[in-house]
């Protein structure tokens, strides 16, 4: 099976702080692959690695094979990645709706001076992607908030538009950081349906960075665990976590920050 | 439709306005005009794409230089002036955008004032060039000709005060297009979050570059029309008070809501005429004005209007 992302070797520092240390992480095509591990364990500036918000002290990474190491956010963007953030990001001072069309922008045709002069063509292309919009808001049960402004959701409900969002660009990558943060228990069986037809319906990849250890058992044909910033363990999640190296991680970790403090 | 029509019946109550006004008040709406343009140029970088400028000033004198510096030595019409100095200045808004796409928040608005600085420094040192202290004179403005014909005559005050609501006029509306095209929307992103903006795939250098462009270039076509109304140029007519007098009309009328700024100019314009001997006060009521305005009410008059409407 071919890979859709492959990072390897990948590093990251701050400062003193080696966040993220020589860490191979592969996602096959049509898999979901989980990334856990303590907290502050560099699961999140793996994530930004993998989409271009940090980029590599060290290391290579390749989507579809081709070298993007170097390459800028919006550029990975548009190569089919798209992703939801730990803490929530939203436009503020947009609709919900208005959110969702900025993700599509990228793949509209018409210039942004057919746009500029009001160019029917340019007008209809906003209109479809408004319309892709409702649709999906739609099929998360949302589409009452289309015209609200973003803050006028619940937690949960800002975290299925982030998902909404990330499916407007029509990706082949969805990176994922811990979307299950605030759901209530049966808002996450509704997101572990969600992102299992995300895979099955849209085929699309998943890289899932989960503390809710349900929706990692649940979901991940395999699950890479971090600790410290390096890879402690990789393999099919039931035996994963029976792993002493993983138990101890994270039965662990409590004590062993406060032993370094 | 709307916005356009709403444009268009205060378009034409400004064109009859010469006839019942005099000469004074005239070049009064005038000067609002020019104003007007500033303060919706500022808007665009600064209320939806998030870049606070400083700088509005000097793209001002760089237009208004431009204009004089053509006209003295190619003896170049107006209609020629007016897309050169929007040119001229716009080149220089981009190279200001530069640093931009480094530097945020108080880091940029340093180095807008830094820019601001520069612009005044050479055009009142470079003598040889601009004219120093004394800067550039310019002719009675050329009329409007084609294939020989006089089309319109801009000697006098009446005419010139048309040609520029219809200069402002043709600013407002691609200013209006670009707030609201794709661009716009990008425009707004980038101000909101830009690393989510770069994240779903917008390109943030094109959005902040081309933001500081149009703003420039809008700023620039008001100094090509200040330089020809004042029939010359000074470098102490594009201070840094200038840039502050247009940040204070944005802020006051609300940034990034387009109709805010410019009645905050045509408010900031109007009040000293109205205030008789207290004028001269102007400048310490302008800051009074601005200090309550970012205490009491950071979104400006219609931003907290267009909250309520919204809740
Ligand atoms: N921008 C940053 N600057 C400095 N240190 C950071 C930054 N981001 C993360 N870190 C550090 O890197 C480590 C890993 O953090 P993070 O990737 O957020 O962990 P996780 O997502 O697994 O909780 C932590 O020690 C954190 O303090
Ligand atoms: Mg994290």
């Amino acid at each position: 099976m071919s890979k859709i992302i492959e990072a390897k070797g990948i590093t990251k520092r701050f400062g003193g702080v080696v966040a993220v240390n020589a860490v191979d992480l592969s996602v096959e095509k049509g898999q979901i692959v989980g990334l856990i591990g303590p907290n502050g364990s560099g699961k999140s500036t793996m994530v930004n690695l993998v989409t271009g918000e940090l980029l590599a002290d060290e290391g290579g990474l390749l989507f579809n094979g081709h070298d993007i190491s170097r390459m800028p956010l919006y550029k990975r963007a548009r190569l089919g990645m798209a992703r939801s953030f730990q803490m929530l990001r939203l436009f503020h001072s947009l609709s919900v709706e208005e959110n969702l069309v900025l993700a599509s922008h990228m793949r509209m045709t018409t210039s942004v001076v057919d746009s500029l002069f009001g160019r029917a063509a340019a007008r209809e292309e906003t209109e479809r992607a408004r319309a892709k919009a409702r649709e999906l808001l739609a099929w998360f049960d949302l589409q009452e908030f289309a015209e609200r402004p973003v803050t006028a959701m619940s937690i949960g409900q800002q975290r299925m538009v982030e998902i909404a969002r990330g499916l407007m660009s029509e990706p082949t990558l969805l990176v994922l950081d811990e979307p299950a943060a605030g759901l209530s228990p049966p808002n996450v069986d509704k997101l572990i349906v969600l992102i299992r037809r995300l895979r099955d319906e849209f085929g699309i990849s998943i890289l899932l960075v989960e503390h809710v250890m349900r929706v990692v058992r649940d979901l991940c044909d395999r699950v890479v665990v971090l600790d410290s910033g390096q890879k402690i363990a990789e393999g099919v999640p039931d035996v994963v976590v029976k792993d002493p190296v993983v138990v101890e991680a994270y039965i662990g970790s409590g004590w062993k920050r406060r032993a370094q403090a | 439709m709307k916005p356009y029509l709403i444009g268009l019946a205060v378009a034409l109550v400004l064109a009859v306005a010469p006839f019942v006004l005099g000469g004074y008040e005239t070049n009064v709406l005038m000067m609002m005009l020019f104003f007007v343009i500033l303060a919706v140029g500022l808007d665009l970088v600064a209320g939806y794409c998030g870049q606070f400028s400083f700088a509005t000033g000097a793209f001002y004198g760089l237009g208004a230089y431009t204009a004089a510096i053509m006209s003295r030595d190619l003896g170049s019409p107006i209609w020629l002036n007016l897309p050169a100095g929007a040119v001229v200045a716009g080149l220089f808004g981009l190279l200001l955008g530069i640093p931009a796409l480094r530097l945020k928040g108080h880091f940029l608005a340093i180095v807008t004032i830094a820019f601001q600085t520069i612009v005044y420094l050479v055009i009142s040192q470079w003598t040889s060039f601009t004219g120093g202290q004394v800067g550039v004179s310019l002719p009675n403005p050329a009329p409007l000709t084609a294939f020989g014909v006089t089309l319109v005559q801009l000697g006098s005050l009446r005419s010139y005060y048309w040609l520029t609501l219809a200069v402002a006029v043709i600013c407002l509306l691609l200013a209006w297009r670009l707030a609201h095209s794709r661009l716009g929307s990008e425009w707004i992103a980038i101000r909101d979050d830009e690393t989510l903006a770069a994240a779903v795939g917008i390109d943030t250098t094109r959005g902040k570059l081309t933001a500081f462009i149009a703003s420039a270039a809008l700023a620039g076509v008001a100094g090509v029309l200040t330089a020809h109304a004042m029939r010359g140029v000074t470098p102490d007519d594009f201070t840094i008070w200038i840039s502050a007098t247009v940040v204070a009309m944005m802020v006051l009328g609300g940034r990034g809501t387009f109709i805010g700024p410019i009645l905050g100019a045509v408010f900031l314009v109007l009040m000293p005429e109205v205030l008789g001997r207290l004028a001269e006060y102007k400048m310490l009521i302008y800051g009074s004005l601005l200090v309550l305005a970012i205490t009491l009410m950071p979104e400006g008059v219609i931003g907290r209007l267009r909250r309520r409407a919204a809740r």
